[in-house]
């Protein structure tokens, strides 16, 4: 098996009703229902190595969620063609389903009033993990997630961080290859979301899982994945490797020099935008293709004590992305 | 409650009669005490949980797993039934020591073990029309509870015998309502106990009890596959 996902021409539309406010809008819908379409996916295609790590970017309902539950078997797709681990996941065969998982965010499948131990044990006889591997996994995951003192406190009782960590063992107990992480990070602390990062990473290399990954905190993707697929209003935009991302959308390039006089704007719009001027420090904006004839010109013409040259920040990178389309 | 105003009111009928709709005092005692434990094997269930985890996305955790959704009611309604067959003979067994009535108990091995066949029959066909009930959520997810109201209290209460015998329509309508699925929820059982069948109409019962089963239970997945594709797992 090359592939572990495939996914060809994927189509999803959802029927909306839509009610006009009130109570005369309330008969009216009644009546007539009046149904729209919403295009969640409009023909997307990508293909997945077994062990690749990727990123899943786009703005609020752009798909990323139907995406993931569409490739869980959730989903029923309108049409196009799905195959994970060569399984068709609308069948939803426990064979298939003993190898994946689907966590999302603000999902729970703890049992809300039993320590956490108690649902790892329901997950243990469900998915036949047998009893000494299961209390291998749950050691190994317990030690990573750092949470082995916390698996016999009532749910409840814990943090919200702590209890995204004890959501990651459940939906990995049964080791599955494939895994879809719907925004893990979601409501943690820096602290919380850098150790459940952490995890991913360490899950990744070592069990050579399949993750698909999809957040908003641009950190996630910048520290774990090394492909990402950007989607808005259910198209893909991009799709490869993270750092071609910022030289295929980001045209320019940031200069940041340290002044040791003070100069109007009009003195620096020559060379290209200015993005900042704070004496004594200013921030222009050039094209990618002249950065070094405008970091050349910034030096002579200039008395500049320090320059430095970067990308554009992923997040401004992003913004344009949508933007655009 | 319902069982004491049920022995008040037929006590008082059989001040001035011997036989009304064909029953004697002590059949419709019986009929009022093995209602109790039949309601309670029959009626009680977990599986009506499953229209708000339709309605709320809950449903979501429980197709992901490598269970068999179906198995996984049916044992949760075991359990329900089990517990509520512990409470229905506590029940049974205090009234009779208040009320001291005569109760009837059939000897003949045939009858018992039809009744007990009817009573699984009634259990299955029970835990069918509960989960066809609670599928409505997927077309319309605002309208979990009316349609298990509708279900339970209009057609089950009245229309499987569960508040008084069926056989007490006028014979038309009782005929047809013995080709309809409820009456073999609580009046069919019944009647099997009593031992008011003849074994060809046991016999009979039983065998429109299983069609009924193969039905529903067709019906039961065929609406749950349609319903999955339309089901969008929203809220979570």
């Amino acid at each position: 098996m090359d592939r572990a996902i495939i996914v060809d021409h994927l189509i999803k539309n959802f029927e909306v009703t839509e009610k006009q406010p009130g109570i005369t809008g309330a008969i009216k819908s009644l009546v007539s229902p009046k149904t729209k379409q919403v295009h969640a996916l409009r023909g997307i295609s990508f293909t997945i190595q077994p062990g690749e790590l990727i990123g899943f970017i786009g703005p609020n309902g752009a798909g990323k969620t139907t995406t993931l539950k569409t490739l869980s078997g959730l989903l029923y797709p309108t049409s196009g063609f799905v195959e994970v681990l060569e399984y068709d996941p609308w069948e939803r065969k426990n064979e298939f389903l003993k190898q994946i998982s689907l966590v999302m965010g603000q999902k729970n499948q703890l049992w809300w009033d039993l320590p956490a131990v108690e649902s790892f044990e329901l997950n243990r006889a469900i998915y036949e993990i047998p009893t000494r591997v299961y209390e291998e996994t749950l050691n190994e995951l317990t030690t990573l997630l750092e949470v082995k003192k916390l698996v016999n406190t009532q749910v409840r009782k814990l943090s919200l961080g702590q209890r995204m960590r004890m959501e990651l063992i459940a939906a990995l107990i049964h080791k599955p290859k494939v895994l879809f992480l719907d925004e893990p990070t979601i409501g943690l602390d820096l602290i919380a979301q850098q150790k459940v990062r952490d995890f991913i990473y360490e899950y990744n290399k070592k069990y050579n899982a399949t993750i698909i990954l999809t957040s908003h905190n641009m950190d996630d993707l910048v520290d774990l994945a090394r492909r990402v697929i950007v989607i808005n209003e259910g198209k893909i935009l991009f799709d490869g490797p993270f750092e071609d991302l910022t030289t295929k959308f980001a045209k320019e390039k940031i200069i940041k020099a340290t002044l040791s006089k003070e100069y109007s704007i009009e003195d620096f719009e020559k060379i290209g935008r200015v993005k900042k001027l704070d004496f004594p420090e200013v921030i222009i904006s050039v094209p990618r293709s002249t950065t070094a004839v405008a970091a050349a010109e910034l030096l002579q013409n200039f008395p500049v004590e320090d320059l430095t040259i970067e990308e554009v920040p992923i997040e401004d990178v992003i913004r344009k992305v949508f933007k655009n389309f | 409650m319902q069982i004491i105003i049920f022995f008040f009111l037929w006590d008082a009928i059989f001040i001035t009669n011997k036989e009304v709709f064909g029953y004697d005092k002590i059949k419709i005692f019986t009929y009022a005490f093995v209602l109790i434990i039949v309601r309670a094997m029959v009626f009680s269930s977990r599986s009506v949980d499953v229209a708000g985890q339709i309605a709320n996305g809950e449903l979501t955790n429980l197709i992901l797993k490598p269970i068999n959704y179906f198995w996984y009611w049916i044992t949760r309604d075991f359990s329900s039934k089990l517990l509520n067959i512990i409470f229905g003979v506590f029940e049974t067994l205090i009234l009779i020591a208040i009320l001291k009535p005569n109760i009837y108990f059939p000897s003949n091995p045939v009858y018992i073990l039809a009744f007990l066949l009817s009573l699984i029959i009634a259990m299955f066909i029970f835990f069918n029309l509960s989960m066809l009930t609670s599928f409505v959520p997927f077309w319309v997810p605002e309208l979990s509870w009316g349609a298990q109201f509708l279900m339970i209290v209009v057609i089950v209460e009245f229309l499987s015998g569960a508040s008084f015998p069926l056989d007490i329509f006028p014979n038309t309508i009782y005929q047809i309502l013995r080709l309809t699925p409820f009456p073999y929820l609580v009046f069919i059982p019944i009647k099997i106990y009593l031992g008011n069948f003849s074994y060809a109409v046991v016999a009979q019962s039983l065998v429109i009890g299983l069609i009924w089963c193969v039905i529903l239970w067709k019906i039961m997945n065929y609406v749950w596959k349609k319903g999955l594709k339309i089901y969008e797992g929203v809220g979570r």
